[in-house]
């Protein structure tokens, strides 16, 4: 019975250790995830917190000083929602109806890295980082992707 | 037409799984009659069994030709097949058309189905006389779960979609996904995945005819399959993430990469779990529920990577599969738990017998508990936005930094049961070893910390790590050591001898620890890589050296050249430690015309220590100035061989008993072939690196020595210029820019001939002929010679000319000028040697 006790105790403790790591790694590293508008929204708080903001990459917007190496495009607001996003008609369209739209919220981001090979018109980039004191949002990594641009372009075929 | 009957064949498929699950299911239904009608029955019953048999040996070779008939679409370039044309084009090579067959997600979902059906045919076909009674049941749910992919693929994601209007060549390969690691990489990773729904579905079988005992012999074999598979594409991808993406890492903690992870995670605790059963030692409700957790993690994963739910840089296009994802996974989960509550009684009758928590099924119940909170742990991290916003309304993301935090701990406790497991025995005898070997294991887990901290690791935290890494590599050598020496008290055999036939008689005891070793090594890498990062940027201009931690680089050139169907720029950059010369690398940036994608391909000098990884970045369009991201990957060495060591280990443990040598003999020659050319493509090939001779002397270093025949015969030595200073400019007829500086260097030369200074010009792969009229025509009067079959410039490590070095009255380089120099430029350096 004694022993019983002895393996509920460690797998509790376990329990308890799990618990614990999870929590205050949440607190401690874990990124607020907003969009561009909810970011606009927060103002002053934007500052203080790591943050990680998703949007759609304005192509022509795109700056890139390769000897620095600093990447400065503007992102444009996309939902967060899945549902909504499915709604509108997928991912692609999201992306593509919010570059097209000149009044949807921007954020300037600046990134000093090396420009990404899916840095592009369309793309969804995700930032993390911190907002600036200059209203730009300073990025220490970026992720990006390309839900179907390279699926869809087939070329189009001799005679067409 | 081919890609009509691809189509037909697997809609033919759907017919047949469906026809399986039913024949078996059915036949099942008519075994179970009164003993009274048994023997009239058995006939029909025994015919519908077999056929259900049959259905599922038709489903893998209806799915198999399918897929080969999407092959032939690829090797014969049929591009009115949609999904060849995006995948695929002329140009590209045979083994990229062979890889891009599973490119994309219609062309991996059937290789998904025809794997499933494939192993479900096998495991039902072969199985045990012991688990044969649940075969009938398994047959049902292997030919559901195979009907699911089907239908799947047939209905949402066709590979044979035709196009109305055929292009006359395709998209090409993602430039991406052109790297040998992606051939094998994402069928491995199948092999997991479809792998685990054959212990799944023998479970389920067990638990609907209560037969538990039956279960135990039926699934060993194939979650080792699954298991090995799963962590070889798992390897697979990581060293794809080194060599491809260019950033430096290997695992970023991506949704997708933990989506391969976790039933990883949960398989492997169910190996553990099984190794329990088998010796009856109970176990038998955490393998069920680690079966059906591995199980649904897969569907999870699946799920999760093409749903768009998770945010990811795996380029999979976001689809409507997610829904009928998402239904499967609720189905199959509420199923499998709720019969196996009804089933309670049935795994009660054999619960766990382990006395303390201190011996071998102590350490196997602590192993599965620490596997099961991984497993929890990355999944949470994976769904944390989705968790968060549920529960605080705000959304809080996992990154890398979470994910180290959260599981760091967790894998050093396992590291340390890797260790205290060989120490205990069973009962009583728990901590005799553990006496035994007390000496041994301190030994370890003080000489493993101290060596690091000599090399120049010294933080706390990985102290500790590479101690418990050093405690457990000793406990784990000596159970090999130990097995050595008894078994030679027996049979007086050389130490090697008697090594080889250890691991050949106990393939499961010693392949298990093999992976224990491969996954200590791996934990070495793993702390030197995650807690010692480097990493930093730098711009140089042609020539120009700059120091980054240890190492000195000097940028040579940039180059560029265009090959099949892309354009490449690479920079030499010559790489010394303090002022020894290690190598020249080339990191490249390739630019593809057709999708105007660009990709980096990074340069490394691998090491006992660390590679030295080098990201060609951006450059001036004179290519004058150039940027380098540099990367140092600390032990990074020591997580590959760990996982070579790893796979090795998994191999020998599911060796199969085979009765002739012939087949034995060519399995273990193939093995080994196979495990030498991972390493050979890992430390063999050169990766952007290139040797060029010694390499270039440094400024402040001695000047090597040459004799060189000067054109009018007289032949002149460095040495004998001592007390001079000797400007040595490397240059050829041939090349424009040294052309271009002849006036300069003559005009100096003209300056300063009076002074203690000598000029002499070294032409480079030219002839006495054309040398002597380019010396006419520029009014050269210095001394010129030929060098020779390339002596000099190898000594001077030259890779490009001009190249100007001056030599101090000491002998030792004052100052080294890559490309053409300036009359100005050498009278400045001249005037402050001359002082």
């Amino acid at each position: 019975m004694q022993n019983k006790t002895t393996f509920i105790v460690a797998g509790l403790l376990l329990v308890a250790a799990v618990i614990y790591l999870i929590v205050s790694s949440t607190g401690s590293t874990a990124q607020f995830f907003v969009t561009v508008a909810e970011l606009q929204a927060m103002g002053e708080e934007a500052m203080q917190r790591n943050i990680t903001v998703s949007g759609a990459v304005l192509g022509e917007t795109i700056v890139y000083d390769a000897l620095a190496p600093r990447v400065i495009f503007t992102v444009v607001n996309v939902p967060a929602d899945t549902k909504e996003i499915e709604q509108r008609g997928g991912l692609a369209q999201v992306l593509h109806d919010a570059v097209e739209d000149p009044n949807g919220p921007r954020l300037v981001v600046v990134y000093d890295s090396v420009k990404p090979d899916l840095l592009q018109n369309e793309a969804q980039a995700i930032v993390r980082g911190k907002m600036g004191a200059d209203g730009r949002f300073y990025a220490d990594e970026l992720l990006l992707k390309c839900p179907s641009r390279y699926e869809e372009e087939v070329p189009a075929q001799a005679g067409d | 037409m081919v890609g009509e009957i691809g189509t037909l064949l697997i809609g033919l498929s759907l017919a047949v799984a469906l026809y399986a699950a039913f024949a078996a299911w059915r036949g099942i239904q008519l075994s179970i009659v009164p003993a009274s009608t048994a023997q009239g029955k058995t006939c029909g019953l025994n015919t519908l069994l077999q056929s259900a048999q049959n259905a599922t040996y038709a489903l893998a070779a209806l799915l198999g030709a399918a897929l080969l008939m999407l092959l032939l679409a690829f090797l014969t370039d049929h591009f009115e097949i949609s999904y060849v044309a995006q995948h695929s084009s002329t140009v590209i090579p045979v083994y990229l058309k062979i890889s891009a067959v599973w490119a994309g997600q219609e062309g991996s979902l059937l290789l998904w189905c025809f794997l499933q059906a494939l192993f479900a045919a096998l495991a039902t076909g072969n199985a045990s006389e012991r688990a044969r009674p649940l075969v009938p049941w398994a047959t049902v749910f292997l030919s559901l779960i195979t009907a699911f992919f089907v239908a799947v693929t047939l209905f949402l994601s066709q590979p044979f979609t035709l196009l109305p209007r055929p292009p006359l060549d395709g998209r090409g390969l993602n430039p991406l996904l052109r790297h040998p690691g992606m051939i094998f990489h994402p069928p491995a990773l199948y092999v997991g995945y479809v792998g685990l729904a054959i212990p799944f579905a023998f479970a389920m079988a067990a638990l609907i005819t209560r037969q538990i005992k039956e279960w135990t012999a039926a699934i060993r074999t194939w979650t080792l399959v699954a298991w090995l598979g799963l962590g070889l594409g798992l390897l697979l991808g990581m060293r794809w993430a080194y060599d491809v993406l260019g950033w430096g890492g290997y695992w970023g903690w991506d949704p997708v990469e933990n989506a391969g992870l976790l039933p990883w995670f949960t398989a492997t605790a169910l190996l553990h779990g099984a190794v329990m059963q088998e010796e009856k030692r109970g176990f038998h409700v955490w393998n069920m529920l680690m079966v059906t957790f591995s199980f649904v993690l897969v569907l999870f994963g699946t799920f999760a990577t093409r749903s768009g739910m998770i945010q990811s840089v795996h380029a999979y296009a976001v689809s409507d599969l997610g829904g009928y994802f998402l239904s499967a996974i609720a189905v199959t989960l509420a199923g499998a738990l709720i019969l196996l509550y009804s089933r309670r009684a049935v795994l009660k009758t054999s619960s766990s017998t382990a006395e303390s928590l201190l011996s071998r099924d102590g350490m196997f119940f602590v192993t599965l508990a620490l596997f099961t909170a991984l497993t929890v742990s990355v999944l949470v991290g994976s769904l944390l936005p989705t968790l968060t916003e549920a529960l605080a309304g705000q959304r809080f993301e996992a990154g890398p930094a979470w994910f180290d935090r959260v599981t760091g701990p967790q894998f050093a406790v396992l590291v340390l049961v890797i260790g205290l497991c060989p120490l205990l025995g069973r009962g009583v005898a728990a901590l005799k070893r553990l006496r035994q070997l007390r000496w041994v294991v301190i030994g370890g887990a003080v000489v493993v910390p101290v060596i690091a901290a000599l090399v120049g690791f010294t933080g706390g935290i990985s102290l500790i790590g590479f101690a418990i890494s050093g405690f457990a590599g000793a406990a784990t050598l000596a159970e090999f050591v130990d097995g050595v020496v008894t078994r030679r008290k027996r049979t007086k055999e050389a130490p090697l001898n008697a090594l080889w036939h250890l691991l050949r008689l106990q393939r499961r005891k010693y392949g298990g620890y093999l992976v224990h070793l491969g996954v200590i090594l791996m934990a070495l890498g793993i702390i030197g890589t995650r807690m010692y990062p480097f990493e930093a940027q730098t711009t140089v201009s042609v020539g120009e050296a700059t120091t980054v931690g240890d190492y000195t680089l000097i940028f040579e050139e940039l180059k560029s050249d265009f090959v099949a169907d892309y354009s490449t720029t690479w920079a030499n950059v010559s790489v010394y430690r303090g002022s020894t010369y290690l190598t020249t690398l080339q990191p490249r940036l390739n630019r593809y015309t057709g999708t105007k994608q660009t990709i980096t391909v990074p340069a490394m000098h691998p090491d006992f220590r660390e590679d030295l990884y080098l990201i060609l970045s951006g450059w001036t369009s004179d290519g004058t100035i150039a940027t380098f991201k540099v990367v140092v990957n600390a032990l990074v060495n020591f997580l590959w061989l760990g996982g070579l060591i790893f796979l090795a280990g998994g191999a020998l443990a599911l060796w199969p008993r085979m009765e002739n040598r012939t087949w034995n003999a060519v399995a273990l020659i193939v093995g080994l072939v196979l495990l030498f050319g991972a390493g050979w493509a890992m430390w063999g090939i050169p990766h952007g690196s290139v040797s060029y001779g010694g390499g270039r002397p440094l400024v402040g270093q001695s000047a090597p020595d040459f004799r060189l025949s000067l054109l009018d015969g007289e032949t002149v030595s460095l040495a004998s210029l001592r007390g001079q200073v000797t400007v040595v400019n490397f240059w050829a007829t041939w090349c424009p820019s040294c052309v271009e500086e002849m006036p300069d260097l003559q005009a100096a030369w003209e300056a300063y001939s009076n002074r203690n200074v000598t000029f002499l010009g070294v032409a480079y792969q030219d002839d006495a002929a054309t040398v002597r009229d380019a010396m006419a025509e520029y009014g050269t009067t210095y001394a010129v010679g030929l060098d020779t079959g390339d002596r000099i410039a190898e000594q001077y490590g030259i890779t490009g000319i001009p190249e100007t070095f001056i030599v101090g009255p000491d002998g030792r380089v004052a100052y080294v000028h890559v490309g053409p120099i300036t009359a100005a430029a050498l009278s400045a350096q001249l005037d402050v040697l001359l002082k």
